[in-house]
């Protein structure tokens, strides 16, 4: 039998759910493998459980925490979809900021009628067993991961930085260029795409485990952007993971 | 050895020349500035005058990224790449990057030798090119002169705004055959070409140094500014480290295996099943990949395994210099033999 698929959105742009259905070359080949039950962004079923369920985006108020447990009490295995699912993504700027300020600003005096809570990944709440990272998610790492799940092996994870794939394809390195690229710290596995445009990394994937931050302020201020820039830059997609 | 003058506008006849014997690679510019090793398409676009490629000539040997071989779940069988012994000529090449070819010789020839890359060096002849060090380079101090000879098959000195043309090997002789530009001329002696990064001590006592340095405190000093990123070692050319990985399909069914570069300066590298790390910190990594140019290697071989090239310095974000961190090695080294010499 086919695993049951289901796919849910928490705080989120539903970007990496798109995402999914512009794998118009391969969604015929991934529907031979499994079952999809349960998608809002592409249909109306519903069902009771699911062999993987995929999350996207983050947990930011109670009603996703009771959401999110209802979910993972009903899946075998769970994963994290996309940068907000991982670690709160850019959500999570609103972390450094005074909650009481935050909902003021988004919902003025109604403010004490919508309950909020701080952007938290996915991980933060319930077990997580994979997790597909990228703003939106990367869809290779999408397809690697459910052919694995479907053949029954352990999922690739990718723990080197951008920078290995962007040397990989030889690219001139964009500190060479005059930009300050988040590169050396960040998660790769994207195969180094917006390097490789000439867009600077944004760090979207997340951070390496145990970065260097002080060594990595140093380079980018080194390059010309000052201390604040710097950590603002670093903070953007990691301000749930960035230690300063 | 026969020497010849070229001037420097029939270049191009020259390379279209060799590509009668095969595929011309040759450095080109790449980018605002840099340079990498393309095959040549039009031989006006061939760079001779250039600081370093970013990727080394061993990626003609040893592709970034290669597959290895197609698999079938279905039948679990499998078929090997088969790589085509084709000839090229490698064209405009720096002394120490043919050192460092010479250096993936013995690495991946001796002993039971890969074939792939057997396969793509068996009929590759060698031109090198004279080069002005830069900030970066400095091959000197491992015992590569910029007219280092050894490896190639012809080779291109400049001297004021022409070439002279040195033949070096037979197959050299046999590439220049039915080539008419070429002028009778004594060898010149040219000057001022001075390296500007140099390390204090001959190479031939660094691994004395380096046998001591095990504990330093420069190696923590380095860790402090390095972030890991891995550009040193993926753009070092005597490197040799890879991953194997296989990749299924969306089907299901078919996969293939791949290899692509590794690095050591990379925290995952030396991560084994269970958890655990032997080169966990930084310090370590750096310190490892020192040791693998300066003593493991060199202990056996007697050269150091660092051509002086000054990639992993040039290509590094944090400005870690190799030369630097060998030189306060030494400088930590001779402090301490001061000081036994004193109690004595």
């Amino acid at each position: 039998m086919k695993p049951k698929v289901a796919f849910f959105d928490f705080t989120s742009c539903e970007g990496c759910q798109l995402n999914k259905l512009n794998l118009e070359n391969d969604l015929l080949d991934i529907l031979k493998h499994v079952e999809i039950v349960e998608f809002r962004e592409a249909m109306d079923d519903k069902a009771d459980a699911y062999d993987i369920a995929f999350i996207e985006g983050s947990i930011s108020s109670p009603s996703c925490v009771e959401r999110i447990h209802d979910i993972r009490r009903r899946s075998k295995i769970l994963v994290a979809l996309g940068s907000c699912a991982v670690n709160g993504g850019v959500n999570a700027m609103k972390n450094l900021q005074p909650i009481d300020e935050v909902r003021e600003t988004v919902y003025g005096e109604d403010k004490y009628l919508f309950a909020t809570l701080p952007a938290m990944s996915v991980s933060s709440i319930v077990k997580v067993d994979y997790e597909v990272r990228g703003c939106p998610m990367t869809q290779q790492d999408f397809l690697k991961l459910l052919v694995s799940l479907v053949l029954g092996k352990q999922a690739p994870r990718y723990d080197s930085p951008v920078c290995v794939e962007c040397k990989l394809s030889e690219n001139e390195c964009l500190y060479n260029r005059g930009m300050v690229c988040l590169g050396p710290i960040t998660r790769g596995g994207c195969d180094a795409i917006c390097p490789s445009f000439g867009q600077f990394c944004t760090g979207c994937r997340g951070l390496l485990d145990e970065p260097n931050y002080i060594g990595m302020l140093e380079v980018m201020t080194n390059h010309g952007i000052s201390l604040d820039e710097a950590k603002k830059r670093m903070l953007l997609f990691n301000s749930n993971e960035v230690q300063l | 050895m026969e020497c010849y003058s070229l001037k420097q506008s029939d270049v191009p006849a020259l390379i279209d020349h060799l590509g009668a014997y095969g595929e011309v690679i040759a450095p080109h510019r790449k980018g605002d500035v840099s340079y990498s090793f393309e095959p040549v398409k039009d031989s006006e676009k061939v760079v001779l005058e250039y600081n370093r490629t970013l990727l080394p000539l061993k990626k003609c040997f040893l592709p970034p990224t290669e597959k290895l071989m197609d698999f079938s779940l279905k039948d679990m069988s499998y078929k090997p790449t088969e790589v085509p012994i084709k000839p090229a000529v490698y064209f405009g090449i720096h002394s120490y990057e043919m050192q460092s070819i010479l250096r993936l010789d013995h690495s991946m020839l001796s002993g039971k030798a890969e074939s792939n890359y057997f396969n793509r060096r068996k009929k590759s002849r060698f031109i090198g090119v004279s080069f002005s060090p830069d900030e970066y380079h400095f091959s000197e101090s491992v015992g590569i002169s910029i007219e280092e000879m050894e490896g190639f098959d012809l080779y291109l000195n400049k001297v004021s705004d022409d070439y002279q043309l040195y033949i070096i090997s037979d197959k050299g002789k046999d590439l220049l055959k039915g080539f008419d530009k070429l002028i009778q001329a004594e060898p010149i002696h040219v000057e001022g070409r001075e390296f500007n990064k140099k390390i204090r001590y001959h190479y031939n006592r660094l691994p004395r140094v380096f046998q001591y340095a095990y504990h330093s405190k420069v190696w923590a000093e380095v860790a402090e500014r390095c972030v890991g990123c891995g550009s040193c070692n993926l753009t070092c050319p005597t490197c040799f480290c890879f991953d194997v990985n296989d990749q299924v399909e969306v089907t299901a069914e078919d996969g293939m295996r791949r290899r692509s570069w590794d690095s050591c300066m990379l925290s995952t590298f030396a991560e084994v099943a269970g958890g655990e790390n032997f080169r966990e910190h930084t310090l370590n990594r750096t310190r490892h990949r020192l040791y693998r140019k300066f003593k493991y290697i060199t202990d056996e071989e007697g050269l150091p395994w660092c051509v002086g090239c000054g990639r992993c310095t040039a290509f590094c974000p944090a400005d870690i210099s190799m030369v630097d961190i060998i030189n306060d090695l030494i400088r930590e080294d001779e402090k301490a033999q001061f000081h036994k010499t004193v109690r004595v």
